[in-house]
């Protein structure tokens, strides 16, 4: 037995939460194909057929044969680019996640995100390596730089100064929440769209806009301008023709890294009494405002490394005027933790399974008459059942409270409680109402 | 010589009184949403959603009954009492699809218990995802548009339609708030001045707003929290609809993609700056607006000088444009970082009510 | 047809059970007609839960309840509202951000066409009934910025506004300074004689005797009686609410007090919920070797003293020495270094993270020392041993020894994990609030056994008890606390539980000693 095999049936209990939500979502998404292809005069009954399939199925699409029927296969090119767009989800999960643990509601990852975005391009793309096109075009301009870099250094600092960025910008909702009070959500969202006003200021002043190809106007380099990129860490060789690299793996150490933080160090065992039950942790001497700010933080540096990751990896460019809407990596955040119930290895395989529905919309789009956004509509089913799945949890574990009770306690029941629990029972299961809560100390 | 007066409004000031209302009034009147579901006791964190619905649905509102024939005859004939009778259903529309909508977190809310914030996210995550869904389908781009004309045409009030020449010159207030305006604007402030009265002069309001303070008060006084809770979001949701829509016809050409840029969290920091209350919010609207339409449209604005030049005052300036534009959302936080102390939410918002903890 | 009936309220034989405990038994209480009526009682009597079955918010298992006569059944507030009976709750059920007015008419408002209220009609009626009964409010001031005593009129206002004719007030006077509680008694003697009747839930027994008409005794969920006030003493009083032959002897030796643990000097701590003082010019020392008891009914300023000793609270004057060191203003942290350990007053708000697992609990205050750490990294492996090793000694019994969840853990094992965390820390000063609270028989044994066994071994322990029996027998030193202040202290072998009784009830209070 090991040692949180304590945890086996709660979190048995949390996988099956976790999997109900994830069926009635896809059911969810069935069910609105089979109403439009209903509506629809130009869906037929197949098409709707096909559509199903595809939802459940598209990561295993290998298009159409020669009679136009959907065929099914392994799919390495597809399994690879799920991996690929699986880095930033699990990050930006990751990050939602981390600070539940401290009873913060981080909806403030999609600036983070950028944060990090930002920080990393420009650290990615000033830094030059004294090759690439972007080199060249310097060089042909009479610009050249003046210091070159081992790419390595270029990848590791840009890398580095994103998940610094995104710490500082996560830092900032957690200092407003800690010493003024400000509730987490509203700062996250206002610090949301600064940073999307702010990237697009920095990049619209900046040289980094992409003039070497004409019709890249409004994108920034792509990284592998400056031969800078991601190591492809040999996961090409596996999933050829896809954008896979080594950051899903880079992800994954990090979510292991939050993994061994939470339960094995102090300083996690601090941040998940916080959260758990503030008061109690103040009785204990724990400094709470502190372990907010940390929180947020380092919240804050996985939504920055998520950014930083997906515009390092070399073949992905960056719509640089952002100020009008949020990047969705960031809010797919939400559900990702959500659904893994904030566990961080959880967050790796429901980041691998939202970009896979990601996947399968592709799917959709090019071959039914129906679109990608389905997916969005499914994972806001799932996050909508989440809201409430805790409860659902908790009511299993109440059944079960009361006969681990029955069976512990071989005396007679003891007399209850004089005066019933000061909270209601919903409001210890949410940790966004928990710290809510008004409090000076 | 022109007086200062003159120099004043024979510059900008007619563009930009027109249309700082053209964006206060949608965030006024989704602020006003967020004011009624917080004072009966639900955070509605899915206002941004709701717009983004009720834009949805009165959008394909005008372009379904557009290929009616009917109201292109009405059109035609250049009836625009009947156009405007048009744009009030298609209000009336998106607030009762805004309020079906917002039932989903009534649900979780009220009767589920869920966490709002989270039920709120859904929603959020789940409008635009739906409204691309189905906007894809029906109009094969990720724009959803009118099927004929544009919103200028269709519901702007025009100097024409009081019998000005095409080449005179009306007066400045009929200018700024008569020529070139949407009737919907003052359609919204009304909505907005009657649903604010209700909430202080009524049996209703007063009820609800103490469901929001003190549940566990306003059940021992025979008060069915529930309830009112449920007719908060409700109108919640539907004046969040009234500004979704009336946001696409003034601000994007009556046009539906997924998107209201935010507006909708702005509306709720609007709320929180107007201290959930009707005059901090109109102001609070107003000031937000302003500020949008500087963002918007600074290098454009100017005043006259003695000589009867141009002078770009904003522009002049050199700052960047992007400055302007995320001076809302810096100052909103700044102004909550020093209103925090006083700020007065409402005392029981957020927390689910469970009849039995008395 | 003038047989009007003598009682305008009464409730025969009422029983209430909550799961494991008779909250009521077989109790009757019968209301006449323009009386004041005092229901007295100890913490924990039955008073309120009597007063929650009147009202209609618990239904009774046993017993009928008659209104003029007629048996009622009530089933929730609206049906006592309909039959006139009305409650001032001891926390007021107002809406702090609305005007005076509209809390009086909300749930009762008369309104005009489309559902506008008739405000002016209202203040009409309002104006009337504040004047008839003498009752001084403003109408358009905010509940939060008019003093508790107005809040109390607005209470009682709402229900003459409402036409109640009978008047429940639970515990009106905990909350009210002796000036505004001298003007309640006058108005209660207006109500009763303009044809109210009134009960008047309390424990203090001078309001009794100044007020009450008669007065029904309740003690342990059972009635003892009811009495003429004018044909009774405060003494007899008091042994009718706490007399009973004491139970559960504890044995211990004489104390042999040593030096001086904790001091407190003139210490103050402002009310969060009211303006003034919670606890005021506390002065007292706690010694080596004794268990010092504060004694006294709850809320009246123990809470407050222990989070300002602890570092849960800040004191707004006075001091705090701990084994010769000043900790008025420190925090939690080094107070628990200077010599402080804490078994708090609510387990399950401060004393436990309740999604914890048992051992994770054990340290919660320890698990920086370098014995449960390295590097950061937690030692699990002696988290577990010493987990196991307390929960050997100490008796914690749970489904899963180390690893149990402690929610899902009885009361009394939580309990005993707390103590048995607290005293593992072998600090000199132990504070104990309401250790053996909603705990049964075999645990509170326990534990009283190992508070006086840290006794024995050279500690100070502060116990904060609202038991009687708990302070009785426990303690070698007891203070009493009324209203904030440390109105007597005693020793527990030369008074009696009555005597302790008449001041805890403020009937009786020491002059301040030099």
């Amino acid at each position: 037995m090991k040692k949180n095999s304590f945890l086996r049936s709660p979190g048995a209990r949390s996988v099956m939460a976790s999997v109900i939500s994830i069926l009635i979502g896809l059911l969810a998404g069935s069910v609105l194909i089979w109403i439009v292809g209903l509506v629809s005069p130009t869906i037929s009954a197949k098409g709707i057929w096909e559509g199903i399939r595809l939802v459940f199925a598209g990561l295993f699409s290998t298009g159409r044969n020669a009679a136009g029927a959907l065929t099914f296969g392994f799919n390495p090119t597809n399994i690879g680019n799920m991996l690929f767009r699986a880095t930033p989800l699990v990050l930006t999960g990751l990050s939602v996640a981390v600070a539940f643990k401290t009873g913060l509601f981080n909806i403030g990852a999609p600036g983070q995100y950028l944060a990090g975005t930002a920080a990393s391009l420009f650290i990615g793309l000033g830094l030059s390596t004294g090759s690439g096109p972007l080199y060249d075009w310097l060089v042909a301009q009479g610009m050249a730089p003046a210091v070159i870099f081992p790419a390595w250094l270029v990848w590791t600092l840009a890398f580095l100064g994103g998940m610094l960025a995104g710490a500082l910008w996560g830092a900032i909702p957690g200092l407003l929440k800690s010493l003024l009070n400000i509730n987490e959500v509203l700062a996250c969202i206002m610090t949301n769209w600064i940073a999307a006003n702010l990237v697009t200021w920095m990049f619209d002043v900046s040289n980094l806009k992409n003039v070497i190809e004409g019709t890249k106007t409004g994108y920034i380099y792509k990284t592998t301008f400056n031969n800078v990129a991601t190591s492809k860490m040999g996961l090409d060789k596996i999933f050829p023709n896809s954008q896979v690299n080594g950051g899903i793996i880079i992800a994954m150490a990090l979510a292991v890294l939050v993994y061994i933080m939470l339960t094995r160090t102090t300083f996690g065992y601090q941040l998940k009494a916080c959260g758990s039950n503030r008061f109690a942790a103040r009785y204990a001497g724990i400094n709470d405002k502190r372990n907010i700010v940390l929180s947020m933080a380092i919240a804050g540096a996985l939504a920055g490394a998520a950014g930083s990751l997906y515009y390092l990896s070399g073949n992905t460019e960056f719509f640089w005027s952002t100020y009008q809407s949020l990047p969705a990596a960031g809010f797919n955040g939400i559900p990702v933790a959500l659904l893994a119930s904030n566990h961080p290895i959880g967050v790796v395989f429901t980041g691998i399974f939202m970009s896979m529905l990601d996947i399968c919309g592709l799917q959709l789009t090019n071959l039914t008459a129906y679109n990608e956004y389905i997916t969005d509509v499914i994972i806001a089913v799932i996050v909508y059942l989440s809201a409430f799945s805790l409860l659902i949890k908790m009511m299993l574990g109440r059944r079960r409270k009361a006969a681990a009770e029955a069976a512990a306690d071989a005396q007679p029941a003891p007399q209850p409680d004089p005066q019933p629990d000061p909270q209601p029972a919903a409001a210890e299961a949410a940790p966004v109402q928990a710290a809510g809560e008004e409090e000076n100390a | 010589m022109t007086t200062f007066f003159e120099n004043l409004t024979s510059g900008s000031m007619v563009f930009l009184i027109r249309q700082t209302l053209i964006y206060a009034v949608p965030l006024m009147i989704v602020a006003l949403a967020g004011v009624y579901a917080e004072r009966s006791g639900i955070i509605n964190l899915a206002l941004e959603g709701i717009m983004i619905f009720g834009a949805f649905i009165g959008v394909l509102f005008v372009r379904l009954v557009q290929q009616w024939g009917w109201f292109q005859a009405v059109y035609d004939a250049d009836n625009y009492l009947g156009l405007q009778g048009f744009m009030l259903l298609t209000m009336l529309v998106a607030a009762a699809l805004g309020a079906l909508f917002s039932m989903l977190l009534a649900f979780a809310a009220i009767n589920l218990k869920a966490d709002q914030t989270i039920g709120g996210t859904a929603l959020n995550l789940m409008a635009p995802a739906l409204v691309l869904f189905l906007v894809r389908l029906i109009a094969n781009q990720n724009t959803l548009q009118m099927h004929t004309g544009d919103s200028a045409s269709w519901f702007m009030l025009k100097k024409a339609m009081f019998g000005y020449g095409r080449t005179e010159q009306p007066g400045f207030l009929f200018d700024t708030f008569v020529n070139k305006v949407y009737p919907a604007t003052y359609v919204c402030i009304l909505i907005f001045v009657i649903m604010s009265i209700i909430l202080y002069k009524t049996r209703f309001g007063l009820r609800l707003r103490s469901c929001g303070e003190n549940p566990q008060a306003s059940d021992s006084l025979g008060i069915n929290v529930f309830r009112m809770r449920y007719a908060g979001v409700g109108i919640s949701g539907a004046l969040a609809g009234i500004g979704g829509f009336v946001y696409a016809l003034t601000t994007t050409n009556c046009t539906a993609n997924g998107d209201v840029a935010g507006f909708g969290f702005l509306a709720l920091a609007v709320m929180i700056f107007g201290n959930w209350k009707p005059l901090g919010v109109a102001g609070a609207a107003l000031l937000f607006g302003l500020f949008k339409c500087v963002a918007a449209s600074y290098g454009s604005l100017y005043v006259l000088n003695g000589a009867g030049e141009k002078i770009f005052f904003l522009k002049d300036l050199g700052i960047n444009t992007n400055f302007y534009r995320l001076l809302p959302y810096l100052i909103t936080l700044i102004v909550l970082a020093f209103t925090s102390k006083s700020s007065r939410a409402p005392k029981a918002e957020g927390i689910p009510y469970d009849k039995g903890s008395r | 047809m003038n047989d009007v009936p003598q009682y305008v309220i009464e409730m025969l034989h009422i029983t209430k059970e909550f799961p494991g405990i008779k909250a009521n038994d077989d109790i009757t209480l019968q209301l006449k007609k323009g009386e004041i009526h005092a229901l007295l009682g100890e913490n924990g009597a039955g008073k309120s839960t009597l007063m929650s079955v009147l009202f209609g918010l618990y239904q009774p298992e046993k017993g009928t309840i008659r209104k003029d006569g007629r048996e009622v059944r009530i089933n929730n507030p609206n049906d006592a509202t309909a039959l006139h009976i009305g409650m001032v709750h001891q926390h007021f059920k107002l809406i702090d951000v609305f005007t005076v007015l509209d809390n009086i008419i909300l749930g009762a408002e008369d309104v005009g066409a489309m559902g506008f209220l008739k405000r002016k009609a209202a203040r009409k009626k309002v104006r009337e009934l504040s004047e008839r009964y003498g009752l001084k409010v403003d109408l358009d001031a905010k509940i939060e910025d008019i003093t508790v005593g107005m809040q109390q009129r607005v209470e009682i206002l709402k229900m003459l506004y409402r036409d109640n004719e009978v008047l429940i007030f639970d515990e009106p006077t905990a909350v009210l300074t002796p000036q505004e509680i001298d003007e309640l008694m006058q108005i209660m003697r207006g109500l009763a004689r303009e044809g109210k009747s009134i009960l008047f839930i309390t424990h203090k027994l001078n309001e009794i005797m100044a007020v009450s008409d008669r007065v029904t005794v309740l003690r342990k969920g059972r009635y003892v009686g009811t009495v003429e006030t004018a044909q009774t003493t405060k003494a007899e009083l008091s042994r009718m609410m706490v007399g009973r032959p004491v139970q559960l002897e504890v044995e211990k030796d004489d104390a042999t007090p040593g030096d001086a643990v904790l001091t407190v000097k003139e210490l103050c701590v402002p009310s969060k919920l009211y303006k003034r003082d919670a606890v005021h010019n506390v002065s007292f020392t706690a010694h080596a070797g004794e268990i010092l008891c504060i004694a006294g009914i709850d809320g009246n300023g123990q809470t407050d003293l222990v989070y300002a000793l602890t570092g849960l609270e800040k004191p707004s004057s006075g001091s705090i020495t701990l084994m010769g060191q000043d900790v008025s203003h420190a925090s939690v942290n080094k107070r628990s270094e200077a010599g402080m350990s804490h078994i708090p007053e609510d387990r399950h708000k401060h004393g436990l993270v309740l999604d914890f697992t048992l051992e994770q609990n054990m340290v919660l205050q320890r698990f920086n020392e370098p014995r449960f750490q390295k590097a950061g990294f937690i030692r699990f492996d002696q988290v577990r041993s010493y987990a196991e090793e307390l929960i050997e000694q100490y008796d914690v019994r749970s489904g899963q020894g180390a690893v149990t969840t402690v929610r899902s853990m009885s009361g009394g094992n939580q309990q005993k994990a707390i103590v048995a965390r607290e005293i593992e820390r072998d600090k000199p000063l132990i504070i104990a609030v309401q250790p053996t609270r909603g705990l049964d028989v075999g645990a509170i044994e326990y534990i009283h056994g190992q508070l006086v066994k840290q006794r024995d071994a050279g500690k100070a322990v502060l116990l904060v008890s609202l038991e009687l029996d708990e302070v009785m027998n426990l303690s070698d030193r007891i203070l009493v606390m009324y209203e904030g202040e440390i109105v007597g202290e005693f020793d527990p072998k030369q008074i009696t539980v009555e005597e302790l009784g008449l001041y805890m009830a403020g009937a009786k209070r020491q002059e301040a000693k030099a």
